[in-house]
């Protein structure tokens, strides 16, 4: 228990930072929020005056430690573009890219761990070259590059999912799951290199080991002694990759949301960047760096149930 | 066929990128039910090759058996030809009808299943036992292996629990289906000797409750004549040799048995005699080795530890705070004569090591003084530390690590002499040329790298580089105990040699009480961290006056059958652990002087 709260004490502590980072970054960039809702032509004095209203004038601090109480609040301002509380509209697109997130990852591991065993059961053979080539194609080509040939190949000559579009979960789930498939798919195939190559690495270490040995010498079958033994000994870096991976997915799905025109996380914060919309950039980034940090968290306990070496302590 | 096992001229190869390599060939040898079949061999032999074949395990290896049949009679009487059975049928044979266990218990189980899932999981598969049931038979099992507390066992992690209790649990989930055949492969090897013994005790006795024939793979002569009622030499893949233990230990026929019994010191062998002895070999180092060993130089103290202690903290906390502290060495205090071995002995983690490196400043002791030729260690500046290390060096155990990999070996020997400046151009290759005689390398060896050498060669490459110097006083840290035997007798020998040619001193630190028994002056008993016994060779091994001395010399395995000491079962008592709270101030080292110049700690 005291493992938890100290891994909890040290993610506030970094997402403290955080806020600091985004807060000192946003500002420093040009651009007047009061200007840019108003627009350039706007009255000086009305200016001025949304300037007070908005706390624009407060010193740095006051106003840091506004957007910050915000945060806490619930309160995380108006978007400028898209005139909603923004907290309201990443409730709703988080949703959105959390299917992403959790069906590339899916794919991906579904793909990567058996591709990874075989390659490793059958080391320095043909499935071996077969395994490594596969999941090197699959990293040394974009994501838009995957995501053009899912297009093309499921949208366009199959006709078995859409090209375009997003279904909010809300109404149709199935429906939505149907709309995330494809960018979900392209984004797995980038993602199952790495976890290919890990799965296969630590396998291989595995495969050595006397335990398994000693397993094969009580007459356990091969698929145990491959699947329960050996597996369950190798998971554990695989999921720290994968883990580590979700922060990366987060900068893949601004590109590929764009290119499926699905309106999640990813498409708000690059209409946020577009638009210089500060409030939303900050709070998008803000959300995006918790949601690494909390997953990486989460693998980081699941750990501890994987291998009873690491200690909660 | 009366017997469980036949082995009739088996060959396996081994799959290279240079061709097939013959991994052993033309063996042949019986196993009669409830017969204890050692087979006995050096490193490269080919003992465990053999014994991986029976279970047609060497496949996962990359092994083939190429020739030669293997047969092995099954519990329903019907003979079964291995090198031809089905997967299925060696599935249903392997820990059902022949059970196996390793050299490494530390290894040999699955770091993320609970005991209990380890132990049933084959009963479950052979027996067909419901898993109340099975869990029943594993917590039977447990009791029978007398592991302490097995209720709770069950539950744990292997890492939980202590090496020897680890390798009773293999032992365990070999014999749960109660076997015909047990092959035990170097069981004892990783184990220390009172472990060893505990173990080898419970193999008899199982063997003897279940009327189990054993295949124990070995390269300890002393093993094979405590467990053993027939035995197979084994060399490069070849058998030399096969016989009744009696038969090859009182009337071997090959040379090659002779050589490799002649190289195994026996425990109470140097009984009555004053002086360590040279190795017995036979062959080319036996003219060498027949030298007597000079009378004794007059007595003159190098090195006097006083009082010395190292404490390790243990870490724990947001912080990373000290939380506790290893006792590891504790208000130790000797003298070493110039020209003289001191042994340091006792089992892991009794702190013989860290005494060793505390000495020299390897690690910083905690408090304690370090008089080397009248200068205290302790008390020396950076600058002067770096300079005192000349006269005091180093061998380590493994030989393989010991040695950078990327450097020429030359290179290698030459390094400590550029480093303190003692020799440069013409004369510093002189010097490496003379060093590498002096261990007896050709010197053709100068210019190869580590992985071109066997390990004794290595072993030589290492002391000659410690000698590199002209040291006064080399601390040995375990430095025989990887070597084959024959390799061991040859590397104590030479070591032997250059103390009476260089007046060197010797800390021998070792585990290996017969060894000890052979070559040291003055030996040291080590437990948890204190010496709890000191004296002259002969006292501690004629008349041993510690408790924990006893045990430890009771538990050491004699090369003669017509002594065996592991019938029944045994039970030391564990060592205690050597972690205490901080500001824990043990009490200090308080000798009684039993007879002159040994020392026993009061309890």
């Amino acid at each position: 228990m005291t493992y938890v709260l100290n891994r909890l004490l040290s993610v506030i502590l970094t997402l403290f930072l955080i806020t600091l980072v985004t807060f000192a970054v946003t500002n420093i960039l040009p651009g007047d929020v009061a200007m840019m809702i108003m627009g350039t032509q706007s009255n000086p004095e009305a200016l001025e005056g949304l300037r007070q209203s908005l706390g624009l004038n407060d010193p740095l601090i006051m106003q840091y430690g506004n957007w910050v109480g915000g945060l806490l609040t619930g309160d995380w301002g108006t978007s400028l573009i898209f005139k909603k509380p923004i907290a309201e509209l990443l409730a709703q697109k988080a949703v959105a890219s959390a299917i992403i997130v959790v069906m590339s990852m899916t794919i991906a591991l579904t793909l990567a761990v058996p591709l990874g065993v075989w390659a490793a059961v059958h080391r320095d053979r043909w499935q071996d070259t077969v395994s490594s080539s596969t999941s090197l194609l699959g990293v040394s080509l974009p994501d838009f590059f995957w995501g053009i040939v899912m297009i093309l190949v499921f949208a366009r000559w199959l006709g078995w999912f859409p090209s375009s579009g997003i279904v909010e979960p809300s109404e149709d789930f199935l429906g939505s799951l149907r709309y995330a498939f494809l960018p979900s798919l392209a984004l797995g195939l980038g993602l199952m290199a790495h976890l290919t190559r890990m799965t296969r690495s630590t396998m291989t270490g595995i495969l050595g080991q006397e335990f398994i040995r000693v397993a094969r010498a009580k007459g356990l079958t091969e698929r145990t002694v491959v699947w329960r033994y050996a597996l369950a000994n190798a998971i554990g870096p695989v999921i720290t990759i994968a883990g580590l991976q979700i922060g990366y997915l987060f900068g893949s799905i601004i590109v590929m949301e764009s290119l499926f025109g699905y309106t999640g996380m990813g498409w708000l914060t690059y209409q946020a960047l577009l638009n210089r919309d500060l409030p939303l950039i900050q709070a998008t980034v803000f959300v995006i760096a918790a949601v690494v940090m909390i997953t990486n968290l989460l693998v980081d306990l699941l750990y501890v149930l994987i291998d009873p070496r690491v200690k909660l302590g | 066929m009366k017997d469980i096992v036949s082995v009739d001229h088996l060959r396996v190869e081994f799959a290279t990128d240079s061709g097939p390599v013959v991994g052993v060939e033309d063996v042949s040898f019986t196993i009669a039910p409830g017969e204890t079949v050692c087979v006995v061999g050096e490193s490269g032999s080919g003992k465990s090759v053999t014994s991986l074949s029976l279970m047609r395990l060497v496949e996962f290896g990359g092994g083939t058996i190429a020739a030669g049949a293997l047969r092995f009679r099954r519990t329903d009487g019907t003979e079964l030809d291995v090198a031809a059975a089905s997967p299925a049928v060696m599935g249903e044979v392997r820990g059902n009808e022949i059970g196996m266990i390793f050299q490494e218990p530390m290894t040999a189980l699955n770091p993320v299943f609970t005991i209990e899932r380890q132990l049933t999981d084959g009963l479950m598969l052979h027996k067909n036992l419901s898993q109340a049931q099975a869990s029943a038979r594993a917590l039977e099992l447990l009791r029978s292996v007398r592991i302490p507390e097995p209720e709770r066992r069950l539950k744990q992690y292997p890492h939980e629990l202590s090496g020897g209790m680890r390798q009773r649990v293999v032992i365990a989930m070999a014999m749960a289906c109660e076997p015909k055949l047990l092959i035990a492969d170097e069981p004892t090897t990783a184990l220390d000797v009172t472990i060893q013994a505990e173990i080898l005790a419970l193999i008899n006795r199982l063997k003897r409750e279940n009327g189990m024939a054993v295949l124990f793979i070995t390269h300890d002569m002393a093993v094979v004549a405590q467990m053993a009622d027939r035995v197979v030499v084994m060399y490069r893949g070849k058998i030399v040799e096969t016989g009744t233990v009696e038969h090859i230990f009182t009337a071997p026929k090959e040379d090659y048995t002779k050589a490799l019994l002649a190289a195994v010191p026996k425990l109470g062998e140097m009984k009555g005699k004053p002086a360590p002895e040279r190795m017995r070999l036979i062959g080319d180092e036996a003219a060498r080795a027949a030298r007597i060993v000079p009378v004794a130089r007059k007595k003159e103290v190098l090195l006097d530890v006083r009082h010395l202690t190292t404490r390790f903290p243990v870490k724990g906390g947001i912080l990373r705070r000290t939380t506790a502290q290893v006792h590891a060495v504790e208000d130790v205090s000797f003298t070493l004569n110039v020209g003289e071995t001191l042994a340091l002995v006792g089992e892991s983690g009794c702190g013989k090591s860290s005494c060793g490196r505390s000495i020299l400043r390897l690690v910083q002791p905690t408090s304690g003084e370090v008089w080397i030729g009248g200068r205290d260690i302790g008390a020396l500046n950076h600058h002067d530390l770096r300079r005192a290390r000349a006269d005091m060096q180093m061998v380590f155990q493994d030989p393989f690590a010991s040695l950078n990999p990327y450097r020429r070996l030359k290179d290698q020997v030459a390094e400590p002499i550029v480093n303190f400046g003692l020799a440069s151009g013409a004369a510093l290759k002189e010097r490496v040329e003379e060093l590498f005689d002096r261990v007896h390398l050709p010197r053709a060896f100068m210019n190869r790298f580590p992985h071109e050498l066997s390990g004794g060669q290595r072993q030589r490459v290492a002391i000659a580089r410690a000698l590199a110097v002209n040291p006064k006083l080399i601390v040995a840290d375990e430095a025989v105990s990887a070597l084959d035997v024959s390799v061991q007798a040859q590397v104590l020998n030479l070591m032997m040699e250059l103390q009476e040619d260089l007046g060197l001193s010797y800390l021998f630190i070792s585990h290996d009480m017969a060894v000890v028994e052979r070559i040291a002056h003055q030996v040291g008993v080590m437990y948890l961290g204190r010496i709890v016994e000191i004296g002259p060779r002969a006292a501690i091994f004629e008349s041993p006056a510690h408790s924990y001395t006893r045990q430890l010399l009771s538990a050491v395995p004699i090369a003669d059958p017509s002594k065996r000491r592991f019938a029944d079962d045994l039970a030391f008592k564990p060592i205690k652990s050597p972690i205490f709270p901080l500001g824990h101030q043990p009490a200090p080292s308080v000798y009684t002087e039993v007879a002159p110049g040994h020392f026993v700690l009061k309890d």
